[in-house]
């Protein structure tokens, strides 16, 4: 049984899909690429971080990772005015991070710095809303760092723990501005039920949860320290 | 609902859902421990320790700041500062405006100033009793004189009725959608009907949280009856056998009309499993929100039926065919359900009548601010801003009007000159603003226009969800820009509130990010010689 197709064009160009396939994915295969922070295709979409917008010719912008594609739609990725709101919302993140990303210090790969660079973005032009990082940072795992500050709440731990692990460790808490990720009933990362799988690791587009230098760290207690 | 429902039972029960009942509730439902601090932490009515035994929640929300002064909650603190007994919080808009400033001491409406509201809340005076709604002047769209011609209408249909007679009544009467939206109702109940599935929900959405609203409070306790009706022909029209109305948490009076509505609708047959002996069922529930404004936005509302994180979904799809659990879900406001059982009992032509010339059909509007009578009223649509303003006895204390919002906080004020527009959709539009509510907020000339409109940025704000990035950032950083040009500092950024607005307008995923500067940057457009705007231009607008 052949799923039904769609026909739609992207920046001017055909595709045939089949119904369902999300707009990000279409224009993907045409090697279309539409930045996103809180997507990854081994991921559930969740739409949150907008960066993926797209003009379809309505009212307001739509996030591509989860808009399915329609029959007949027209789809422009890369407008001016679609530029310039991604542009704004990478502004909006970059005014809440720390000035150091652990991310980009060790592996280098945060993707909120690069599209920084891709907007071309040297200074951030909003009130600083990460002077003295009041968002805190959990030390408390041996192996994994946790700095809320670099959070941009793009739901992929939450996910990765979830959906990919099944570790069922990770949720958002609060609310609001003041939301940020939480262990368990809000417990340390080292107190709570996390296995140390490091998938949060692993998806996490920014500083917010990188892996911990492990030299010197011993790995059962009383090994080599003379008891 | 089970897991929320089990949350707001340990809240009531001990004053607290602690870690260790969430432990156990845990083990008891076998659900993983983050997902029950997800809710504990997102829902206002829950906390983790036990409070004060005297709960003074003061609104600091536009009305109330404009009644009781912008240092109103700064004031009942420090009157009860003195006090281990009384713990005071600022919370959003109670939804009674009508009642301004208002305060709810343990959940039980209170109106005053701080001296008032110390009084009664360490009992030297007694609480007093909430004003009684006017049964006559909001009668209007109920078509019964007696309590036993209760469910004419639904009775009616069944016995010779035809459910796509009722979506087209709906449409030739040209009913929109009352909770703001505007959305053709006859449409939004066909879709539903022909969405496929056998399993349907009929959902009122009674979580009025708005600034400036309050209509929906006074048609569920003075009109209960014909919300369960409404939605009782919504679900014969659409094949649903079960609806919840979704009350907000501070509508107590509400859900005790509510509830006993529902019981003698019950007892007389109009709900059940065979309405009126005719095999069709229907069984309806009130479900009371764990609290946030957020909650309103359907698919938000939705979430948090499903046991989830009261964060707007992603549309489309839309309700109409994946709603609750996915199914087709009817979800309508209280008024657009409450004017149901007139428009099927007296014909759509009826209704259009009532309305004033070309316009078609009632209104309930909920009229606030600097107004000598507010309150809430029903009045043909067509009726001018200037006619409602007289029928509340005009401005108060003789003022002159300055600026007026139409449909409460998320729509644009609209000068004084413009005070002759009709009540309508369309034509609040083109005069520059939005019908949204009807939740008419009068501004009195000597208001500070910059107060009262960077009072409703707040508010959304405050009310964020959190979930996309353009609303729990934008709204955050839109109020730090104004805050430090009114403290007079140098601007740190020339980013401007409008640019800013902007990309909320077109990025956010829900109508709340959408909105959330829009009462501010509009009347920088609207009001260019306003003193207390003029800060902001230099270089900010």
């Amino acid at each position: 049984m052949s799923a039904e197709q769609v026909n739609l064009t992207i920046d001017g160009r055909d595709i045939s899909v089949p119904a369902g396939t999300s707009v990000w994915d279409a224009a993907r295969a045409l090697g279309i690429d539409i930045p996103a922070l809180c997507h990854d295709p081994r991921l559930r979409p969740v739409g949150a971080c907008r960066l993926c917008v797209v003009d379809t010719g309505q009212r307001n912008l739509t996030a591509a990772c989860v808009r399915p594609c329609e029959d007949g739609m027209q789809v422009v990725t890369d407008s001016a005015d679609v530029e310039r709101h991604r542009r704004m919302l990478t502004l909006m993140l970059l005014s809440e991070q720390p000035a150091e990303s652990a991310r980009e210090a060790t592996t280098g790969d945060d993707m909120l710095y690069a599209l920084a660079r891709r907007y071309g973005i040297e200074a951030v032009d909003l009130p600083d809303g990460a002077e003295g990082c009041p968002r805190g940072a959990d030390q408390s795992s041996p192996v994994i760092a946790v700095d809320h500050q670099a959070c941009i709440l793009c739901d992929r731990c939450i996910r990765g723990c979830d959906e990919i692990q099944h570790n069922n460790v990770m949720t958002r808490t609060g609310k609001g501005y003041t939301a940020r990720i939480a262990f368990d009933l809000d417990a340390a990362m080292a107190e709570s039920t996390c296995v140390s799988c490091g998938e949060c690791v692993a998806v996490c587009p920014t500083g917010a949860l990188t892996n911990k230098a492990v030299h010197g760290l011993w790995l059962r207690r009383g090994e080599g320290d003379g008891a | 609902m089970r897991l929320l429902k089990a949350l707001m039972a340990l809240q009531e029960s001990s004053g607290a859902v602690t870690d260790a009942s969430l432990r156990e509730l845990a083990r008891a439902e076998n659900v993983p421990l983050y997902r029950l601090q997800g809710l504990r932490s997102f829902y206002p009515v829950f906390r983790k320790e036990p409070g004060a035994p005297v709960q003074v929640q003061v609104c600091r929300d536009v009305v109330c700041r404009m009644a009781g002064g912008a240092d109103h909650c700064h004031q009942v603190r420090a009157a009860l500062s003195d006090r281990q007994d009384v713990e005071v919080t600022e919370v959003s808009c109670l939804g009674l405006c009508d009642q301004a400033p208002a305060t709810a001491i343990n959940e039980h409406p209170v109106q005053g100033t701080a001296a008032r509201i110390r009084a009664c809340a360490t009992g030297d005076q007694p609480l007093p009793d909430a004003p009684m709604p006017d049964q006559a002047e909001r009668g209007l769209t109920d078509p019964y004189r007696a309590a036993e011609e209760h469910y004419g209408s639904v009775r009616d249909l069944i016995d010779a009725g035809s459910p796509d007679a009722v979506i087209q009544a709906l449409k030739d009467a040209g009913l929109r959608g009352l909770g703001g939206a505007a959305f053709p109702t006859g449409m939004k109940w066909d879709f539903t009907r022909r969405a496929p599935g056998d399993e349907k929900y009929v959902i009122c959405n009674a979580d009025e949280s708005e600034p400036g609203t309050f209509k929906d409070r006074v048609i569920l306790e003075s009109h209960a009856h014909l919300v369960v009706e409404g939605m009782l022909i919504g679900a014969w029209v659409i094949g649903a056998r079960r609806g919840i109305v979704y009350l907000r948490h501070e509508y107590g009076r509400a859900r005790r009309a509510l509830e006993t509505a529902i019981g003698e609708a019950y007892r007389t047959g109009a709900l059940g499993e065979s309405v009126f002996g005719s095999g069709f069922a229907f069984d309806l529930e009130v479900f009371v929100s764990p609290g946030g404004y957020i909650m309103g936005e359907e698919t938000a509302l939705l979430e948090a039926l499903e046991d989830r994180r009261g964060e707007p979904r992603n549309k489309p799809p839309f309700p109409t065919n994946a709603g609750l659990y996915g199914k087709p879900t009817l979800i309508n406001n209280v008024e657009t359900f409450a004017a149901v059982p007139a428009i099927c009992r007296h014909g759509a032509d009826w209704w259009a009548a009532q309305g004033a010339g070309d316009y078609k059909g009632l209104k309930f509007v909920s009229v606030s601010g600097d107004v000598a009578r507010p309150g809430v009223h029903c009045v043909p649509w067509g009726t001018t801003a200037r006619q409602v303003l007289e029928r509340c006895g005009g401005m108060a204390d003789g003022r002159a009007l300055k600026a007026f919002s139409p449909g409460g906080a998320s729509t644009a004020f609209l000068p004084a000159d413009r005070l002759d527009t009709p009540l309508d959709f369309d034509a609040m539009q083109e005069a520059g603003s939005a019908l949204g509510t009807g939740a008419m907020v009068f501004v009195a000339e000597h208001r500070d226009l910059l107060d009262v409109t960077l009072a409703q940025v707040r508010f959304f704000r405050n009310e964020s969800c959190g979930k996309c990035v353009p609303c729990r950032i934008g709204s955050h950083k839109a109020v730090e820009m104004v805050e430090q040009v009114r403290a007079g500092a140098a601007p740190t950024t020339s980013v401007s509130l409008v640019e800013l607005h902007q990309t909320l307008a077109k990025t956010s995923i829900c109508g709340l990010g959408q909105v959330a500067l829009l009462p501010l940057v509009d009347a920088l457009r609207t009001f260019p010689d306003d003193s207390s705007l003029q800060a902001l231009k230099g270089g900010q607008a």
